[in-house]
Parts: C-alpha cells; sequence; structure tokens
C-alpha cells in the first residue's frame, strides 16, 4: 500500500491536479473569508468550512479521483499493477489515502486564517479541531465515492460527472422522500461547525466511506473475472 | 516452471481460450504463435493473472496463480503488449516503482535498479520523462519493468512490435541471453523470431492448441513433399517429357521464362526422395543445361500456415497420439481433411445457387 499511495501522491504533484485541487481550496475558501468574516467582523470559522465542503469539495473531490482507475485501465498501467503481488485492497487503500492526504495538505494550509483571526479575536481552537476533522469526514466519503465512479469507467470525463451528479442530487432529491438526507454529506456535516461531535453523523460518514471503498475493491476483483 | 491445465476462458457466450493445457519447464524459452485474436495475449493475461480463467488451473513454480497470487506473482515479470507506462514519471522512477510494487527489497532496490537500467542500456534517458521517449526506449523502458526483481518466469507480449530492425535484433539477442537463466514465454507474429529464439513453439488458433514442438519438428512434421527448383536452358522443350524418363516425379511447373532465354520449373517429388543427383545426370543427356538447381526450403511460415488451415484442428490430447502414428497416416489424414473441406465449399457454393434460384 505504501508505494502505491507514495507514487499516487507524487502524481498528483507532478501533474497540476493537486496544485488546481488546493487552489480551488484556497479560492473559495478566500472568498468566503472575505464574505463573512471580514465583511461582519465574525470570528466564527466553521462557517468559512461549511461553505467550502458545499461548494469547494464538488470541484476538487472529481479532480482528485476522477483519473485513479479509469487512466489506469485506459493506459494499460491496470495491467502492471494488478498482475503485480499487490493486493487490490492495498492498490484501492494506497489511492484513497493519497487523495485524503491532498485533503490534509489543503487543511493544514487553511490554518494560516485562523492564525490571521486570531490577530483581531480570539479562535475557539476545539471548534476549529473539530470543523476541520467534520471536514475531513465529508472529503473522505467524497473520495470514496469518486474513486467508486472511476472504476467503473474508462472515462474520465463520465467519472467527474458521475462524481458530482453523486454529490449534488441528494441536495434535490431530499425535497421528494427525507430518506435521501442519509447519503447527503453536507447535511451530515451540519453539526461539526458548531463544535459537536454527532455519533450518528460520524458514523454514517465512515460508513458510507468504508462502503464505497469495499465496492470498488469487489468491482475490481470482479472484473478480473468476466473480462 | 509453468504448468496450464485445461484452462478455458469464456466472454459470455463466445469462447476465447478452450480447454488448453501445457507446460513450460525451467529455463525454456517458448514462442506462442497464432493469428490475430487466437487467444495468446488472453492466454498470457490468465498466466499473469491479470485475469481470471473461467475453468482449469494455472500453476508457476508449485503455487496457484488464483489461490496463492502473491507468492504465484512475485515470480512473474509481464510486459503487457501495448506496452503500458506512467507518461508522466522518469525511466528511473517508473523502475524504481516497478520495484517497489514487486516486493524487491528496500536495501538491494537502489542497486537492482541501476542495474537493470545498466542491463538495457537506459542510462542515457534514465532521468527524462517517458512521455518523451522513442517507441524503442519505452519499450525497453517495459521490458526493464519486467525484468526488474529477477523474476523466475518472463512473459513477454509482442517485445519486437514497432521496433526497428537493429532494435529487433538487440531485443532478440536479450532475450536469447535471458533465456539462459529465466523460463521465457513470449508471443509474436512474426515467425523468423520464433525460429531463431524458441526451443519449443506452441500454436494456437481460435482458443486451441494445434501443436507444441520444436521449431526443427514443427518444419519437419509439415513437410509432404520435397520441392528442387530449377533454371535451365532448353531449346527443344524436352521438359514436359522428364516425368516419363524419371519416375519418381509427381509434378512439374513451369513458373516463368527467364529474359536470358532460360526457364524455371519447380519439381516436387515424395518427402523421401532426393532428386538432385539424379537430375544432375539425366538432364545433359537431354541436352537440357543447368543453369541452377537448389532444394526449396519449408519454413516454419509454411507449418503455421499449413497447421492454421486445417480447420478440423485436433485437439492437444489427439494431435499427441497423431505424433504416434506414422507419417503417412497423417499425410492421408490430412488429405482427408482437405477432401472434406472441398466436399463442404462444393456444397455451400450448391446451397449459394439454390438460394439464389428462389
Amino acid at each position: 500500500m505504501w508505494s502505491i499511495y507514495k507514487k499516487e501522491l507524487k502524481t498528483y504533484f507532478l501533474s497540476p491536479i493537486g496544485y488546481i485541487a488546493i487552489g480551488i481550496f484556497m479560492i473559495m475558501y478566500s472568498i468566503f473569508f472575505y464574505l463573512t468574516t471580514i465583511t461582519y467582523g465574525s470570528v466564527d470559522t466553521g462557517n468559512l468550512y461549511y461553505a467550502t465542503a458545499r461548494y469547494g469539495l464538488l470541484l476538487m473531490i472529481p479532480l482528485l479521483t476522477m483519473r485513479m482507475f479509469s487512466e489506469e485501465r485506459k493506459s494499460g498501467t491496470e495491467q502492471l499493477l494488478l498482475t503485480s503481488p499487490r493486493s487490490v485492497t492495498s492498490i484501492v487503500l494506497g489511492k484513497f489515502f493519497a487523495a485524503v492526504t491532498v485533503i490534509l495538505i489543503t487543511l493544514v494550509l487553511s490554518i494560516i486564517y485562523a492564525v490571521i483571526i486570531s490577530f483581531f479575536g480570539t479562535v475557539n481552537v476545539p471548534t476549529l479541531l473539530v470543523t476541520m476533522l467534520g471536514f475531513l469526514l465529508v472529503a473522505m466519503a467524497a473520495i470514496s465515492i469518486g474513486m467508486l465512479a472511476s472504476s467503473i469507467t474508462e472515462n474520465q470525463i463520465i467519472a467527474a460527472i458521475i462524481t458530482i451528479i453523486a454529490l449534488v442530487a441528494p441536495w434535490f432529491l431530499v425535497d421528494i422522500s427525507s430518506i435521501f438526507t442519509s447519503i447527503d454529506l453536507i447535511d451530515k456535516f451540519m453539526k461539526f461547525p458548531y463544535g459537536l461531535i454527532s455519533i450518528a453523523d460520524t458514523v454514517g460518514l465512515i460508513s458510507i466511506t468504508v462502503m464505497c471503498i469495499l465496492i470498488t475493491i469487489v468491482l475490481i476483483k470482479r472484473r478480473k473475472a468476466v473480462k | 516452471m509453468i504448468e496450464v491445465k485445461n484452462v478455458t476462458k469464456k466472454y459470455g457466450t463466445t469462447i476465447a481460450v478452450d480447454n488448453i493445457s501445457f507446460t513450460v519447464n525451467d529455463g525454456e524459452v517458448v514462442g506462442f504463435l497464432g493469428p490475430n485474436g487466437a487467444g495468446k495475449s488472453t492466454t498470457m493475461n490468465m498466466i499473469t493473472g491479470f485475469i481470471e480463467p473461467t475453468k482449469g488451473q494455472i500453476i508457476i513454480n508449485g503455487n496457484d496463480i488464483s489461490k496463492k497470487p502473491r507468492k504465484a506473482k512475485k515470480e512473474i515479470g509481464y510486459m503487457p503488449e501495448n506496452v503500458p507506462l506512467y507518461y508522466e514519471l522518469t525511466t528511473k522512477e517508473f523502475i524504481s516503482y516497478m520495484a517497489e510494487l514487486k516486493m524487491v527489497k528496500r536495501n538491494e532496490r537502489k542497486q537492482k535498479v541501476e542495474e537493470v537500467i545498466k542491463e538495457m542500456g537506459l542510462e542515457e534517458v534514465k532521468n527524462k520523462l517517458i512521455r518523451n521517449l522513442s517507441r524503442g526506449y519505452k519499450q525497453r523502458v517495459s521490458l526493464a519493468g519486467a525484468l526488474i526483481g529477477s523474476p523466475d518466469v518472463i512473459i513477454l507480449d509482442e517485445p519486437t512490435v514497432g521496433l526497428d530492425p537493429k532494435q529487433i535484433t538487440e531485443i532478440r539477442n536479450l532475450i536469447k541471453e535471458l533465456g539462459k537463466k529465466h523460463t521465457v514465454i513470449l508471443s509474436t507474429h512474426i515467425l523468423s523470431e520464433v525460429s531463431q529464439i524458441c526451443e519449443k513453439v506452441i500454436i494456437i488458433n481460435k482458443g486451441k492448441i494445434i501443436a507444441v514442438d520444436t521449431p526443427e519438428n514443427l518444419e519437419r512434421m509439415t513437410k509432404e513433399q520435397n520441392g528442387i527448383s530449377l533454371i535451365v536452358e532448353d531449346p527443344k522443350n524436352k521438359m514436359d517429357k522428364l516425368k516419363d524418363k524419371i519416375k519418381e516425379i509427381q509434378n512439374i511447373e513451369f513458373i516463368k521464362d527467364n529474359e536470358d532465354g532460360t526457364k524455371q520449373y519447380i519439381i516436387t517429388t515424395n518427402s523421401d526422395i532426393d532428386l538432385r543427383k539424379k537430375l544432375f545426370e539425366i538432364l545433359p543427356k537431354e541436352e537440357i543445361v543447368i543453369f541452377e538447381l537448389k532444394k526449396t526450403e519449408t519454413t516454419l511460415e509454411d507449418a503455421f500456415i499449413k497447421l492454421i488451415d486445417t480447420t478440423k484442428q485436433p485437439s492437444e490430447e489427439e494431435n499427441k497420439k497423431s505424433k504416434k502414428k506414422s507419417k503417412k497416416q497423417q499425410t492421408e489424414e490430412k488429405t482427408k481433411n482437405e477432401n472434406n473441406n472441398i466436399n463442404k465449399e462444393i456444397k455451400t457454393v450448391k446451397e449459394d445457387k439454390k438460394e439464389e434460384k428462389k
């Protein structure tokens, strides 16, 4: 897993993708920083993460995940991976954690804003950390969804579109039936910015992540038998 | 050692590989031959564990590839067909990554990567992005990726496609060299390559193995007639009557008139008769001047085409049995097959005509 993780992370920053993903985060975050923090002079950071999670992740996640398996499949490098002694599980997890690491980097960079705020007021550090944890969990769930999308198609664009639809659709589907709140990642993020770690939401996000990773593993293994 | 036992691969209802079995012993260089779509790549993909067979077993050095994939895959170096590479990495990075994937020990890794780079002549391009390399270099990088960690079994899917003649000879020599230490399976449809490099040939067509033998034996096996190519000056047109003089001759075929007034013929006889001596003695007596006289060689190409063309392919077991039979019986069977084919063709033509009438 480690070798695949290292290579994937390196690839993010050999191509512009890693930088663009981080850039999107910073731009989104800065815009909301200007609109809320500076305009109203608030010290609340939770709002910033909430808005960035809602709109920033929509662009960041497909960027990070669309190539994961689609490109390997299209260029045939999948053959190199799957004929190596590494297990499918370690390949999938390696790729997953590489994408998670990019998100972690953005979170670390976002601390700069908290530092800026701390010059003018007091930042509630525990709340900030809980919010960041929530953001990470939401991002992980979104990455796993994107990864699953990438593993079912050879086309990166289709993978990206599936990911965006999977992230956005629950917002509107909620109007049809309240069942769909259970797959709405942003809905599960609501309580974190208030400094609350809701067990239900945490478990919900983690289960979505684990489920998508498992399905990805099963799908890739299954394709070996069908292909 | 590679053991392939009764392996079948189905895609939906189409059968890509149909119940094939063969073994490749340690240190053998085996050529996998077949027309396009015969199931070569599918078989190789199954041996390397990239896809799973629908039925059957593949055992690499005692480890079943589906049951103990980790152990079995460690023994294999695979160069896939279309040379897949990570274009965003440099040559050295790619080979190091392959070394990591192949679980080469950390302390040996650097040294082994350097060794392979040297061995494959990649030192000039080791810090270049693979994206910018020429086709020949890409091929070599891919081969280096297969060789890293010196696996026991090396599987090469069409290793010389797209290379220039110089590179082809280089790669061939390299494969020969590899054959001394490793077990090598390579697929190709360049036949001269096989007769140069391989000790054993497996010919596969429509998912079935139709022959397993040495290249020389295959050439001999499929040879039914001896051919003699003859260029003569024959002012009195006595060549036509030669058949009466030498009874062993089966056929005299006129090929062409040459500009200098000579004529070219091909004389065929049964495979156990060599007429060259007799021709030398008799032709001058008939006032025919010999300009050139040579035996026509049957090549692996002929053998290949002949084997592929016999539409009723015997399965491997039957094939083994038939090897034990005498050559005469074999030729008889073949003519029977050919007759059957002709009959079939006639039937289909008749049917076509009927349809037209309707």
